[in-house]
């Protein structure tokens, strides 16, 4: 019945139809949040001003949408190193949350000399991440254990365990909230003197710029695409399929541990519950919208933190929650999803019998 | 330790019912082989629409059909992506998670921490007074909750539309063939566990907190996904998936009230701990992917085949 028209599935998809499914789901989805906006109660015309004046076109704006985009950027660029070995990181804000307590730990315990400190928290903190991925990544490889459940149980776990943390051994004992002490001026990553834009930003570019090498020039890069079209071609061919699929997946657990670190030492100076929260959601679509393409990775999560800007504006201005920027990212990423099927399919009216 | 048992046992249906419902859902979706992600997203809304359904005065029975219903309507944006629209089930679900968390957030913002009356207890029914304390403690969720899976464990192995579902999740092809109209099937799967998963929320908000705050569900939409996995997509199975989550999670504030001394956070932490190893275990014997049904995750068009 639902069959009214009748999908034929195409040899090969022409990029021309590609791009114009993909953006036009992106135009549909955009459009759509954006009504779902007025209907909130935002002028029609404070649209334009509040998303793209105020978060791309001025420069006070602009320095918060590249701030945010930072860690955004670790993040998808963590989900997509995953993706291209068809492994499913939806465990990200776990691994953040640890990159965030490594860094946390080395700036309480005051660990190494002052100026080795800061690149020992970001060390730390991509083995943290990387370690807590490392349990998932064994238990599917040995078991077959799926990888969507025992990451996303480990970063509820990780979640309880910075509460219980924050709310017993670092609890900062100047102000009594469950937050870590400030970071030392040593620990934090120097401001790059516009805005609140940090030195993070030189890291998630050479982020971006290393995994484009790996993906694009490696001999690792080609295994790896490999192994995402089939992996048991891949290991029939003679390929290391495991080495592959470990570093890609253990290079995707280090970078979301990164963007915990850099969070806490460029923009947070301090741990506290709120600092991963929404980053789960981002990286799988920035991971999507990008196609997995670290190039790619950076301008969607260039845009999409201007929608984290936005968001707090409009929390501000209009009292509109900060579950908004969730709302778009929901709206947005079904919408390009379902578009998809006109890239993927012919559809042919069917005749009256 | 009798006076411990009684009072866990009475805490116990809170925690255990919520689970139990949703993953209800989750097995009818995926039996007809839609992998189902977002228990979280259909529970975020059903707890915030009965919260706001009491909170304007309705009554709370409105209110868990009114949870149940914002599931549904949930699971239909789903649904139509992944069974219209073919979309990638992983990704769908994970969409539909963010837009129900979104909705929540935004729309229930001005309603976060007002108390509010939900569903009775049975000892403050005009009937119910005399009842022991465990059974007082309860409301009519629970058999209502029984009655369910009583139902859904007979409908999946009893009746002939159970087992047309079970055929689309095993072969779509075959069933296809057969004369079973795969989109409507899955559909109808689809909208079902959205409306448990619903329900599952409304029980949190309505039945058991009387109140609503943003991110109630708290991850157990994700721990619901576990559960399925280890009950090896068996209605039955599912209670005991839920007793031994739930009935840890009981555990925690009765043994405070005890006087015991442990970390909160890492109390709170244990269930899902558990949850994970009891899935690693039980894989090393059986391999994880023991019961699932063969097409599982798969997008099923007639015309692929040739």
């Amino acid at each position: 019945m639902l069959d009214g028209a009748l999908l034929v599935r195409r040899q090969r998809v022409p990029l021309r139809l590609s791009a114009a499914s993909y953006f036009g789901g992106l135009l549909f989805g955009l459009a759509l949040a954006a009504l779902i906006l007025v209907q909130l109660g935002v002028p029609t015309a404070a649209l334009w001003q509040e998303f793209v004046v105020q978060t791309f076109l001025t420069s006070q704006g602009l320095g918060q949408t590249v701030t945010a985009m930072i860690p955004l950027v670790l993040v998808g660029l963590g989900t997509a190193l995953a993706l291209r070995v068809q492994f499913w990181n939806i465990g990200i804000e776990g691994q953040l949350w640890l990159g965030a307590m490594a860094a946390t730990w080395v700036s309480i315990l005051d660990l190494g000399p002052e100026p080795l400190r800061l690149p020992l928290i970001l060390a730390l903190s991509m083995l943290a991440g990387a370690l807590w991925i490392a349990l998932p990544l064994a238990l599917k490889l040995l078991w077959d254990v799926s990888e969507v459940i025992s990451t996303l149980l480990l970063g509820s776990i990780a979640f309880f365990w910075v509460q219980h943390q924050l709310f017993g051994a670092w609890r900062d004992g100047k102000t009594g909230f469950p937050t870590s002490p400030t970071l030392d001026a040593a620990e934090r990553l120097p401001l790059l003197g516009w805005g609140q834009v940090h030195a993070g930003l030189w890291l998630a570019l050479a982020a971006v710029l290393l995994a484009a090498m790996v993906i694009g020039v490696t001999r690792l890069g080609f295994y790896a695409r490999a192994v995402g079209a089939n992996r048991r071609a891949a290991r029939a061919a003679g390929l290391p399929v495991l080495m592959t699929v470990a570093v890609f997946v253990l290079g995707s657990g280090a970078l979301c541990g990164l963007a915990g670190a850099v969070i806490v030492t460029g923009t947070e100076f301090r741990l506290s519950q709120s600092i991963g929260a929404g980053y789960l959601f981002s990286g799988i679509i920035i991971a999507y919208l990008a196609r997995s393409n670290p190039l790619a990775v950076l301008v969607v999560s260039f845009l999409l933190g201007g929608l984290y800007t936005a968001g707090g504006v409009l929390k501000v201005f209009y009292g509109i929650s900060e579950a908004m920027v969730l709302l778009v990212q929901g709206v947005v990423l079904l919408s390009v999803l379902c578009a998809q099927l006109f890239a993927d399919y012919r559809v042919v009216a069917r005749r009256p019998a | 330790m009798t006076d411990f048992f009684l009072a866990w046992l009475t805490v116990l249906p809170g925690y255990v019912l919520p689970l139990l419902l949703a993953s209800l859902g989750v097995v009818l979706s995926e039996r007809a082989g839609v992998l189902n992600l977002c228990p979280e997203g259909f529970m975020a809304v059903g707890a915030m629409t009965g919260a706001l359904i009491c909170l304007a005065g309705q009554g709370p029975w409105l209110g868990v059909l009114g949870g149940t219903a914002a599931g549904l309507g949930l699971s239909a944006v789903f649904g139509l992506a992944v069974v219209v629209f073919r979309v990638e089930q992983t990704l769908a679900g994970l969409a539909t998670v963010a837009l129900g968390l979104g909705i929540t957030g935004v729309l229930g913002r001005s309603h976060v921490q007002k108390p509010f009356d939900g569903v009775p207890r049975l000892s403050e029914t005009s009937w119910g007074a005399e009842l022991p304390r465990v059974l007082g403690q309860q409301t009519l969720m629970l058999p209502l909750a029984l009655l369910l899976l009583l139902l859904v464990a007979w409908f999946l192995t009893r009746s002939a539309a159970g087992l047309r579902l079970r055929a689309v999740g095993e072969d779509p092809g075959a069933a296809d063939v057969a004369g079973v109209d795969v989109q409507i099937v899955q559909l109808g799967a689809v909208l079902t566990s959205g409306a448990f998963g619903g329900l599952a929320g409304a029980y949190l908000s309505v039945a058991s907190a009387h109140v609503w705050v943003e991110g109630m569900v708290a991850g157990r939409g994700w721990v619901v996904i576990a559960l399925v996995i280890f009950a090896r997509w068996r209605p039955l199975r599912c209670l005991a998936a839920a007793l031994l989550f739930g009935g840890t999670e009981a555990l925690m504030p009765r043994l405070q009230a005890l006087g015991v001394d442990f970390p909160v956070y890492l109390g709170a932490m244990l269930p899902y701990v558990l949850t994970l190893a009891v899935l690693a275990l039980t894989s090393t014997r059986r391999g994880a992917r023991s019961g699932a049904p063969a097409a599982l995750g798969l997008s099923y068009l007639r015309q692929d085949k040739h």
